[in-house]
């Protein structure tokens, strides 16, 4: 390490020592702040996890069976599935791995200012496009200016307005007379390039998870010269060329011949084949060997898979989950009740009955075991008793009934509410099932008083609690306001080290648990399958699926 | 004959009209929006404004169903929002597919049915007719689905024999032919079991007739008073089934097809409709109206060449 350290990294090297940190802590930290995963896992005295089984073996195709859509506009994508037809060939920045560290990808490395304000990017200076042409700090800058131009559509505009972005009226009015907004960079010098191989972004307040969100699945690196469209042919840093794609059918991307800066490719041929919605057709094409990986399983299709001998079942834990979130009417506007819908629940039982057992038992707090900041404050059993006696003390003796909104799909949804209704009617509370159809249901989620709403795996906890829970935030759809809540979260968001973080977590769990709106019955591994003789291959808690790392052993 | 062709035409278009209306304001009130479902969670209010704008989505429905008609009617069907291709490409790939299973299917269920209706028929109560009885109210009564999977697990998981999917591509590791193996059994088996009770009953029918008693007493042989005189008169009431079954195997197999992952129209209308891809529900509506309408009026024309009591 010639470089000086980092003050964060510094600091938090010696609450590791202390025993104060916990050594994945660490290891988020100080890749995030730009010390090189095999350097960090050096300094945690940990060994890097061997992803490797065996010499890779060169040649071979490998057929994933997923959705094909539109691929078209890399910087638009709302789909993974999207995203991982085009990866192959567009690349990211950073690389966020399945250990949730996030190392350098298109980028070597980066350093973050001590305000956290600025983060200076080191573009690699071996990395060419496949049309020959050297890949520099330009096409960097062209790209983040792309996705943060409001004209472009890019969710990334979402993700970092509150780091990089001003939101002003452009002046005209829209029909109800209410000025329209849009958004533009903070400052003309936001993104600047240093030089040839040295790019700055410059934000107004401090953000550590930038490297996180460079890797955030729209943000791929095209070539400018192709003006932001993607398709057949198309240039790419990447370690294949897509040559075939058909929305609905097929993509098929052939290993780029020479050039490709990073290790790989293996396969020659990496093909996606769209298999539609129906679980049983997926099912019946890997069992026919007509493809071999499945993008993401659903639990109806296990047993199945499980009894086909050349397939195994790949599986991660992260935050995925979905909430039982009510709002704060009439009889739920008593504190007692809410409470009892917490502890009339048997997450364990939920868990098992919904998910198969593959996942971790809720807590009824929206922070998951597996972010940086989770505290653990005693896991709540199941107790009818209490609940009853809560709903009697709140003035309903006889129970209540109600009524909870959900979706027929993912299955494990509409499990989990049927057993949570089951578990529930012991202690008095009488839910009726309205089953939505889930174009609807986005229509109504915020609306409905009371809904089962299914969350995405985020990497920090604090990210999920300020999007779900925060007094007037668009996803607040429980519109839950505690002022104690709002203030610890604030106080949570400023710092930077994750115990101090996991103190005021300890502290926002309780008051969830106390006074929350919401119901977590269990969160849930994410899943698929692939055939056995691919290896290189683990799975992304965000199912984003690389084919240069894979081979074929027959 | 003529008038009431032109008669029925007229009536067909009328009847378009009415559909390509009624699909066009059914989607306007459906749930969901087209452009935040486009830009996905992450997406501004402001990019939403925008998207809306670009594609005249804020515009009145009234506007918009016109001006899709008016270019509907110069041949431009307009531009499908999941594929981003003219929706007359996105229509004629998928509707040749659907086309070429329902052939095939077509082709196996009407000589099929058609041999085992009239053995079974033309000796009722006969040990043939009890076992080819049997096995069509069995497979009739199952559904699709369930016949499907039934199938896979015999077929496909348990013996290996045939491939599980259809999506048609030389290069999936089994040859074109066997890929339509399974979904044309189990559109056969299926819908065969239906039109075999129907050609029985009507065969049934025919032989109690005191004409067939007549020609056989006069000495005729027991395959010629079957062949002659109780084939064509059995097959008239059937006629008009067996047009029928067309229209259920263009538009009707949305199971088999999302099933076996056959790329054809029923699978693509479906997914249209939850997309609300409106230019291709629209289109394949009005296709699937249309070929209804047509094949009930060849039905109705053959049915009066077939049997000369019935006139215009």
């Amino acid at each position: 390490m010639a470089d000086k350290l980092h003050p964060v990294i510094e600091r938090a090297g010696r609450e590791m020592a202390d025993g104060q940190m916990g050594r994945r802590d660490f290891l988020r930290i100080a890749t995030l702040l730009g010390v090189s995963a095999s350097t960090a896992y050096g300094m945690a005295g940990l060994s890097a996890p061997a992803l490797a089984q065996g010499a890779p073996k060169m040649g071979g195709t490998v057929r994933l069976g997923m959705r094909v859509q539109d691929i078209s506009s890399p910087h638009t994508y709302s789909w993974i599935e999207a995203s991982n037809c085009a990866r192959q060939t567009i690349e990211y920045l950073t690389e966020t791995g399945i250990d949730n560290i996030t190392r350098p990808n298109l980028i070597e490395k980066w350093e973050a200012s001590p305000d956290l304000k600025s983060w200076t990017l080191h573009v690699r200076k071996d990395v060419t496009w496949r049309k020959g042409r050297k890949f520099t700090a330009d096409d960097v800058v062209w790209n983040l200016t792309r996705v943060l131009d409001p004209k472009t559509g890019s969710s990334v505009v979402g993700l970092l307005k509150g780091f990089i972005l001003d939101e002003y009226e452009t002046g005209e009015k829209d029909d109800k007379g209410v000025a329209k907004k849009s958004t533009r960079l903070w400052d003309a010098s936001a993104i600047q390039k240093i030089d040839d191989f040295t790019v700055k972004m410059t934000g107004k307040v401090p953000n550590l998870a930038i490297p996180e969100s460079l890797f955030h699945y729209p943000l791929h690196i095209c070539d400018p010269e192709e003006g932001g469209k993607f398709g057949v042919g198309a240039n790419g840093t990447g370690a294949f060329e897509i040559v075939e794609h058909e929305v609905g059918k097929r993509t098929l991307c052939v290993a780029r011949k020479s050039g490709y800066w990073g290790k790989g490719p293996f396969l020659d041929r990496f093909e996606v084949i769209d298999l539609g919605d129906d679980a049983a057709a997926q099912i019946s094409a890997l069992a026919s060997k007509q493809v071999d990986m499945i993008y993401q399983g659903a639990i109806a299709t296990l047993p199945t898979v499980e009894r086909l001998p050349h397939v195994q079942v790949n599986s991660v834990v992260g935050g995925y989950t979905a909430v039982a979130r009510v709002h704060s009417i009439k009889p739920f506007d008593d504190k007692r009740v809410r409470q009892a819908l917490r502890h009339s629940l048997d997450t364990e039982a939920l868990l098992k009955g919904a998910h198969a057992g593959l996942g971790s038992p809720g807590e009824h707090h929206h922070v998951a075991p597996t972010h940086p900041e989770y505290a653990n404050i005693g896991f709540m059993k199941r107790d009818v008793a209490k609940a009853k006696a809560l709903l009697a003390e709140a003035g309903y003796p006889n129970g209540i009934d109600t009524e909870i909104v959900c979706r027929p799909s993912p299955d494990w949804e509409l499990r989990a509410v049927n057993i949570m209704v089951e578990q529930w009617k012991e202690a008095g509370i009488r839910v009726k099932i309205n089953v939505m159809p889930s174009t609807q249901y986005w229509d109504n989620w915020t609306k409905v008083p009371f809904g089962f709403t299914t969350w995405a795996h985020r990497p920090l906890g604090i990210m999920v609690l300020g999007l779900a829970y925060r007094s007037g935030a668009s996803w607040n759809e429980s519109r839950w306001s505690n002022p104690e809540f709002d203030k610890l979260l604030a106080e949570a968001e400023g710092y930077l080290d994750v115990e101090k973080r996991r103190a005021v977590t300890a502290k926002m769990e309780q008051i969830m648990l106390d006074d929350g709106p919401a119901v977590i019955p269990l969160w849930r591994a994410i899943f698929n399958y692939t055939d056995k003789k691919i290896k290189g291959y683990k799975i992304h808690p965000s199912v984003y699926i690389e084919a240069r790392e894979m081979w074929i052993e027959a | 004959m003529l008038r009431y062709a032109t008669k029925q035409l007229i009536n067909m278009l009328l009847t378009l009209f009415a559909v390509s209306f009624l699909v066009f304001i059914l989607n306007e009130w459906a749930p969901g929006d087209v452009a935040s479902k486009l830009l996905g969670p992450y997406a501004t209010q402001d990019q939403v404004d925008k998207l809306n704008e670009a594609m005249g989505l804020n515009r009145s429905v009234l506007i918009r169903y016109f001006e899709y008609m008016g270019n509907a009617l110069t041949g431009d069907l307009g531009q499908s929002l999941v594929y981003r291709q003219p929706v007359a490409d996105v229509l004629a790939d998928r509707l040749g597919a659907t086309l070429k299973l329902a052939m095939i299917s077509f082709a196996v269920i009407v000589p099929l049915s058609v041999v085992l209706g009239v053995l079974a028929g033309m000796r009722e109560s006969s040990l043939a007719d009890r076992a080819i009885s049997l096995f069509s109210y069995v497979t009739a009564s199952i559904p699709e689905f369930a016949m499907a999977v039934f199938l896979i697990a015999i077929f496909v998981v348990g013996l290996g024999a045939l491939p599980g999917t259809s999506p048609m591509r030389a290069d999936s590791g089994w040859p074109i032919w066997s890929q339509y193996v399974m979904p044309v059994m189990v559109v056969t088996f299926y819908d065969a079991g239906y039109l075999i009770s129907m050609i029985r009953s009507s065969m049934v029918d025919v032989m109690r007739q005191p004409y067939i008693r007549t020609a056989a007493l006069k000495g005729m042989s027991f395959t010629q008073v079957v062949g002659k005189h109780a084939l064509r008169n059995a097959l008239i009431t059937p006629f008009t089934v067996i047009m029928l079954q067309l229209n259920y195997l263009v538009s009707g197999l949305v199971v088999v097809e999302t099933i076996f992952a056959y790329p054809g129209f029923g699978r693509l209308m479906l997914e249209a409709a939850l997309a609300k891809d409106i230019a291709v529900v629209e289109a394949g509506a009005l296709i699937a109206v249309a070929v209804t309408m047509l094949t009930q009026l060849f039905g109705d024309l053959g049915y009066m060449r077939l049997d000369p009591r019935i006139r215009v």
